[in-house]
């Protein structure tokens, strides 16, 4: 009946309910029974200066400081520091300390687990059945409502999942020493490969000593041969090769300037591009959120954000002019290299890229040797063993070394990173080494999101596109949590977390570069449960595995909320 | 470029908005305004009433203006001339243009357009107040070439109308409070055929003069045809046709409405000098990005509603006129007169209104009082629903809660941090390809789950539909809208094509009844996928906006229902639309047919009478101190323009507010009348419990703040709703005889609560000044410290306090049991705040129904005036409802309801040795003893007032009872 019973009637009803109940009145848990045991005064828990007749206990008027003579109403609900309080609010009070004394309204819940329910929500007309499921927060029916005792089919059904939880969680501890076994076979592996390694490397080290001899050896032997040998290639035709030459250098001179010409012309365009796109930019309607010009505007950002070839780089520019200039001015007379054929000395034109400005070099250096072997191939010039003049036996020793040295260096470079391998956090037991790049996926919204266990984050859309990088991982973490645990445990409970921060994903358009961490609770399997996006890309995977049972990520604590 | 920092300087795109001299008709009427001053008293005003046409009866007086258009052949052109008197006191003056009237005029480029001035406002505007006068009558006394109406309560005003040239003045007491066309700048573009001219060919000297005589008298015939503006041409196929005069408020130095602008409370001059603006004020609702603040520039709503007050004398003119319209507004100093002995300079109030179509139709109210020019404008216009109790509770708002989930994981988070709301809302993502009607399958795969969830604690959820329907094959709601043809037509009276939200779409014609029909049922539980009973609806972007149209809305050569111009209707569009949403929502099936429920509609746009439908918000504010600050006067500025159920993004729409922005704008927006936080799609989230300490926790305390005063609250709205009165109410408004306070728009009472609010808007703030302006004595609300007025105080105001004082003499009803929703405090107890003033007595009022029927209308309410007597020291509850066949049992549900604990501030000494006060409560034997309840008193301190506490009186909200603490 909606709102027929008078306060009055409720009252005796709660007297009688009291006296039945040893004593202990509506909404006191056993941990709190001993201080409601006086049946003539109350003595605020927290305030004990404060004595009140009995009979103001749970009269639905808030008369301690701390709250505890309404432990069954919601009359003293307002005592907290996010109200707005002002000096009537706090009874009794001559500047007492006003700690709030009792957890909440203490449900019994006979047939399932007690449980607290926030005063703020006794009477008020909801039947708080998930914390509270023998409905006697709701003792007075405001507004009619009535609140059935459902704590046996609860109970039943919250012992169900318990229990499958347990088996879970029993599984999940099963896998978890499977995993923290692989993951101790895998550093097994890493330790012994760091043992060979080392063994190698002693090897190595002597292998490149000895040949260090060797090349010293043989340097000496064939430096007279050398010697020798110089002096024996001039060749007489050097006055076409220098003819030859020299067209040759015209046209790229030629090709330069006409490629440089094209360049700036591109450069202009671009800039003028950039321009409009920069102005597009700025006066597009954000508002309209329009999804392609968005995209556009987001690439925009991430191309112009990007490292810019120096543009400005007069010098190479002040280079170019020089090397577009006549060969005289550049101080290579052609004329007197055809002319006066005592004097060439071929080696002249293999040093003479040193007389060209150093920005062409490389590039001139490329078409010299090209125009070398043109010149080999057609006979005009004579080959030689080898352009520092050395010989064959002498390089081959180098190479020897060189190759001696390599593998030394890459076996000091592998147990090196096998050595920070093994130093890395890999959790407690190691155990994440066994998870090293397994990746698990899961389709949210328009997305498929992905975790590759030390490895990145990723989202991909569904309806076709590019993949979105959310980051990339860099450390482990321990975070705190605190969320309510679904029933078929699927959550992250309350508590330290072990947590993998991943960091410097795609850039994200008006934004951050996004980043992601991956909360983890223990699971049978490897699982993303849920991805929230917490502020603009800046993501929240929350992700189930064994790795983390009891330990940092168990969620061993009862099913029960405790207020 | 600056790399990966986007720094978007944000600032309004002034190249999108007509300027004055970009608007044809503006220019023109300004000119002409400018050619009748420049001539001065020598200007020729060429309107004259017929005398001979002149008759009077019922409290109609109609007649004949003739306005001269060729001086040498003496041609006229005749305007019928409406003034009507209502019993109200209301005057009203209407002209019209007899030729355009009787259809005896071409349009060009074979318009289907309607060919009368536009007279169909009145239809969306006006619900009451429009008995005509049975008082009025014409006075005999009147000079030559006048005639003297008498009018009004106790025939206290008069007008007298000037035949030649033409002229009206309102008189209330003997004085002039209102004078019409006084300075001449009465302007009606008659209708004229396009005289095809040849193109001359320039004549040296000649033909220069000519045109500038034409510019001179604001015959600027270049805007006559065809304007353009933003690559778009209005075919304008009826040629000039604007409507203007002025209107003086002689004496008058502060004029106040005409929403919605960002400038002052107290309207600014136009025609430039130091401090003023350059434009006049514009109303032409629009969808402004990133709109400037202190500008006259138009905004997404308006009300044409203008009041002048000076101290103790409030008037007031309605331009019902739905046509882009502008005004110009100039104070002038009138030296004093050397002759009258003892009188001073004062200011005039000159304004000159002119609109682009349609009539002159002006409503003229005078007074004495802002409470009286608001009431009776709120008569005419109808008064702000009373809501839904759940509608002024907290809003939850993002573009966007992108998931269903995400939605659910919201409503939990704020139960889990203890933190009240009642509203979540979703912005245009949740629709599949932004198809009104339809949910997102993917991000929103159970609709109904999650209002379930919400429903769970009485919450509920809005979701956004705008008037612009996608175009795509086979999607239901546009084959309808097309195959019924209830779409807005182009020129050409075919379907109008524009682009919004979804892409290619067309816009409901709400101004067609069928239409309205078809909308209706679009909101049915059956036809709406996945509509639950706690769904309600945001009306967006309804000026319209139209992202390629001109000014980002319509073609102003667009037909609507009726053929009439979208020029003609444009600033009442918006309202047609929630107009139908509201109906629409009144019952979503049969069962509620019969027991209709309140609708929630919020608008952006909106025109007088809007307040009937639902609520408004300021649009797309900004992220940053000034916006916050800005947001008061313009909250203050709705109420006192009769539309008093508005508010502010809090957070501010574009741009990441620091915390301690989003901690004042909480403070702040417990003071608006619609509470609601938003954020555009790019901010971080900002939801209050991601604030961290200590942020969260002074928002929760504001939150809760204005749950406790949610009794308050609603009264205030109650009031709003039969009387007009603003929920938020300025200083003038309060105290109308305070002539220091008159411009003060930075703080704000509640209802008729006596709190007062002056919410931080700078910031690292440690203090506000606040201003007093009566002789009262004022109380801190957190700590009682006593202010005594009149005068500027200045109070703490560190980031955790509001700041918040209780002018004595009055009594605040509030509910102290922090609860998840409104909905679950509707049997929470009541503390009653006694608030003493210097005469010792205080007083208040108490409206309480079930907050979400219309039973209250079958008296299924209780209304109470609480008053203590400080003679008698007794505190009693009146009864002031009025029984109707649902009172008893809407009061036997609230029977066990109670006041749990009486507050008096400013308590006297003398009880100091009380120890308990008696109670006695209706319905009691007389025999049976009075009840006991116990008091305890505290002295004053360190400036603190004495305050007292009634401990539990158990006394019935619903009845009449005394306390007696003289006993």
């Amino acid at each position: 009946m909606r709102g027929t019973r008078s306060l009055v009637v409720l009252k005796l009803a709660l007297l009688t309910l009291s006296s039945a109940e040893a004593n202990r009145p509506r909404g006191v848990s056993p941990e709190f029974a001993k201080y409601y045991k006086d049946p003539t005064t109350f003595t605020c828990i927290s305030n004990p200066s404060v004595h009140l007749p009995a009979s103001l206990v749970n009269d639905d008027y808030c008369d301690c400081p701390d709250g505890s003579d309404e432990p069954g109403t919601s009359a003293c609900s307002y005592l907290s520091p996010l109200s707005p309080i002002t000096p009537p609010d706090i009874p009794n009070n001559d500047n007492i300390n006003t700690t709030i004394a009792l957890p909440g309204f203490y449900c019994k819940n006979k047939g399932h687990l007690p449980a607290y329910v926030p005063f703020t929500n006794v009477n008020d007309g909801v039947c708080d059945y998930d914390t509270c499921c023998d409905g006697s927060d709701e003792w007075a029916g405001v507004g009619g409502t009535k609140c059935e005792d459902k704590c046996k089919e609860i109970g039943k059904e919250w012992r169900k999942n318990d229990e499958a939880r347990q088996k879970a969680l029993g599984n999940a501890g099963k896998r978890r020493k499977d995993l923290v076994a692989e993951a101790g076979r895998l550093r097994k592996e890493v330790e012994d490969r760091i043992q060979s390694l080392t063994t190698q490397i002693e090897g190595s080290e002597i292998k490149v000593r000895n040949l260090e001899d060797e090349l010293r050896d043989v340097e000496r032997r064939e430096k007279g041969k050398i010697v020798r040998g110089s002096g024996q290639r001039k060749t007489s035709r050097i006055n076409i090769l220098a003819g030859l030459a020299r067209q040759r250098i015209d046209e790229l001179r030629d090709t330069l300037i006409r490629v440089r010409q094209e360049r700036n012309s591109s450069k202009d365009r671009v800039k003028e591009l950039e321009a409009i796109l920069s102005t597009f930019k700025e006066e597009y309607n954000p508002n309209f959120n329009d999804e392609g010009v968005k995209r556009a505007v987001r690439s925009w950002e991430e191309y112009a954000a990007r490292d810019k070839p120096s543009d400005g780089d007069a010098a190479h520019d002040r280079d170019l002019d020089a090397i577009t200039q006549p060969d005289k001015e550049n101080g290579l007379d052609w004329d007197e290299w055809e002319d006066s054929e005592e004097s060439l000395d071929v080696d002249v034109l293999y040093k003479f890229e040193e007389y060209l400005p150093v920005p062409l070099r490389t590039w001139l250096d490329q078409k010299l040797r090209d125009l070398r072997i043109w010149a080999i191939e057609n006979g005009m010039l004579a080959d030689r063993p080898s352009d520092s003049g050395e010989s064959r036996a002498v390089s081959d020793a180098r190479n020897r070394l060189e190759s001696a040295q390599k593998e030394l260096k890459d076996n000091t470079d592998s147990i090196n990173t096998h050595r920070e391998d093994l130093a890395k956090d890999y959790g407690p037991d190691d155990v994440f080494r066994a998870l090293k790049g397994q990746c698990v996926s899961t389709d949210s919204g328009e997305y498929t999101y992905e975790i590759c266990f030390l490895d990145k984050t990723t989202q991909k859309p569904k309806k076709g596109g590019g993949d979105t990088g959310m980051g990339n991982f860099v450390r482990l973490e321990t975070i705190f949590v605190d969320e309510d645990l679904p029933p078929d445990g699927k959550g992250l409970g309350s508590g330290q977390r072990i947590a993998m921060r991943h960091e410097n994903g795609q850039h994200c358009w008006n934004g951050p570069n996004r980043s992601t961490t991956v909360v983890l609770a223990c699971a049978e399997k490897e699982e993303i449960w849920r991805i929230v996006e917490e502020e603009k890309c800046v993501y929240r995977m929350e992700v189930g595995t064994p790795a983390v049972c009891e330990i940092g990520g168990g969620r061993r604590e009862k099913g029960r909320d405790e207020l | 470029m600056r790399g990966n920092t986007i720094c978007r300087s944000l600032s309004v795109k002034h190249e999108n908005f007509k300027t004055c001299a970009q608007s044809g008709f503006c220019k023109r009427n300004r000119d002409y305004a400018d050619h009748a001053s420049s001539l001065s008293s020598s200007w020729d005003s060429p309107y004259k009433l017929d005398s001979s046409s002149i008759k009077f009866s019922n409290g109609v007086l109609s007649g004949t203006l003739l306005k001269t258009i060729d001086t040498t052949t003496a041609e006229t052109v005749r305007l019928p001339l409406i003034i009507t008197f209502l019993e109200s006191g209301t005057a009203r003056i209407t002209i019209d243009e007899e030729r355009r009237q009787t259809g005896e005029i071409e349009l060009r480029h074979d318009s289907k357009a309607r060919k009368e001035r536009y007279n169909e406002a009145e239809k969306w505007a006006i619900v009451g107040g429009m008995q005509l006068s049975s008082g009025a009558a014409v006075s005999r006394d009147a000079e030559a070439g006048s005639t003297k109406v008498v009018y009004g309560p106790g025939s206290t005003f008069e007008a007298v109308i000037f035949h030649a040239p033409f002229g009206v003045e309102f008189e209330r007491g003997g004085e002039t409070q209102i004078k019409f066309n006084e300075k001449g700048y009465m302007n009606v573009e008659h209708w004229r055929p396009k005289i095809e001219k040849p193109i001359e060919e320039k004549k040296e000297g000649e033909d220069a003069t000519s045109e500038e005589v034409a510019k001179e008298i604001g015959e600027d015939e270049s805007t006559w045809w065809e304007e353009s503006f933003g690559g778009n041409t209005d075919s304008k196929p009826r040629g000039p046709e604007s409507v203007g005069i002025d209107v003086t408020f002689p004496g008058y130095e502060h004029v106040y409405g005409i929403a919605e602008h960002t400038g002052p409370l107290s309207l600014k001059q136009t025609r430039g000098g130091e401090g003023n603006f350059n434009e006049p004020y514009r109303l032409y609702n629009s969808d402004v990005f990133e709109y400037e603040l202190d500008s006259p520039m138009t905004l997404y709503g308006s009300i044409p509603f203008m009041q002048a007050h000076k101290k103790d004398s409030t008037v007031g003119i309605f331009w019902l006129n739905a046509a882009e319209t502008w005004i110009d507004i100039v104070k002038a100093k009138v030296s004093a007169n050397p002759l009258s002995l003892g009188i001073g300079g004062h200011t005039d109030t000159q304004t000159h209104w002119f609109s682009e179509s349609g009539l002159i139709d002006v409503f003229v109210f005078l007074g004495p009082t802002p409470k009286d020019v608001v009431r009776s404008y709120s008569e005419l216009t109808g008064y702000t629903q009373l809501p839904q109790q759940f509608a002024i509770g907290y809003h939850q708002c993002r573009w966007n809660y992108v998931t269903d989930e995400d939605v659910r994981d919201v409503d939990r988070k704020f139960d889990k941090h203890l933190i009240p709301y009642d509203v979540i809302w979703l912005d245009i993502e949740y629709t599949e390809g932004k198809k009104y009607f339809t949910w997102d399958p993917l991000t929103f795969p159970d609709p109904l789950g999650m209002q379930k969830q919400l429903d769970a604690h009485d919450r509920k959820l809005v979701a956004i539909i705008d008037p612009h329907i996608k175009n795509e094959g086979g999607y239901s709601v546009v084959d309808e809208l097309k195959s019924k043809d209830l779409a807005v037509h182009n020129k050409d009276d075919t379907i109008y094509e524009g682009w919004c939200w979804p892409g290619s779409s067309y816009w409901i014609d709400c101004f067609s009844p069928s239409a309205r029909k078809w909308w209706a049922g679009l909101f049915q539980y059956a036809k709406f996928p996945s509509s639950a009973p706690n769904l309600f609806i945001w009306n967006d972007m309804n000026e319209p906006s139209v992202f390629n149209g001109p000014e980002t809305t319509m073609p102003k050569d667009n037909l609507h229902h009726g053929h009439w111009e979208h020029r003609d209707v444009h600033n009442i569009n918006g309202m047609t639309l929630i107009n139908a949403t509201y109906e629409a929502l009144l019952s979503r099936n049969k069962a509620e047919e019969k027991s209709l429920r309140r609708p929630f509609v919020l608008t952006r746009s909106f025109y007088s009478g809007s307040q009937r439908l639902g609520a408004m918000w300021t649009g797309d504010n900004q992220a940053s101190w000034d916006h916050l600050a800005a947001s008061v006067g313009m909250i203050l500025s709705m109420g006192i323009s009769g539309f008093p159920f508005a508010g502010a993004d809090v957070g501010g729409f574009f741009g990441n507010p620091s915390k301690e922005l989003l901690t004042r704008w909480y403070q702040a927006g417990a003071f608006y009348p619609f509470f609601r936080g938003h954020a555009h799609i790019d901010t971080r989230r900002r939801e209050p419990y991601l604030a961290g300490a200590p942020y969260t926790e002074i928002i929760t305390q504001a939150l809760r703040l204005r749950y406790s005063l949610l009794p308050a609250w609603y009264t205030a709205f109650y009031q709003a709703s039969t009387s007009g009165t603003p929920i938020v109410q300025p200083n003038y408004y309060v105290h109308p005889g305070d002539e220091k306070g008159l411009a003060v728009d930075d703080q704000l009472y509640l209802g008729n609560t006596g709190l007062l609010a002056k919410p931080v808007t700078s910031e690292g703030a440690e203090s506000v000044d606040i201003y007093l302006a009566d002789a009262e004595t004022y109380y801190d609300y957190f700590d009682f410290t006593t202010y005594q007025g009149p005068g500027t105080k200045t109070i703490p105001a560190p980031l955790e306090k509001i700041p918040i004082l209780m002018q004595g003499g009055h009594i605040v009803p509030r509910r102290e049991r922090p609860r998840r929703s409104s909905g679950l405090m509707k049997f929470d107890p009541f503390t009653l705040v006694v608030v003493l003033g210097n005469s010792g007595d205080a007083e208040g009022e108490l409206y309480l129904d079930d907050g979400e029927s219309f039973e209250y209308e079958a008296g299924a309410y209780i209304h109470r005036k609480f008053a203590y007597s400080g003679p008698t020291s007794t505190l009693s509850s009146e009864d002031l409802s009025i029984e109707g066949k649902k009172t008893k049992q809407y009061l036997q549900t609230m029977m066990d309801v109670r006041v749990e604990k009486i507050i008096i501030i400013g308590a006297p000494e003398s009880w100091k040795i009380k120890s308990e006060v008696g109670v006695s409560e209706e319905g009691t034997n007389k025999s049976t003893p009075v009840k006991k309840a116990a008091l305890s008193w505290h002295a004053a301190s360190g400036g603190k007032a004495a305050w007292a506490v009634v401990r539990n009186p158990a006394v019935a909200i619903g009845k009449g009872w005394k306390v007696d603490f003289a006993s």
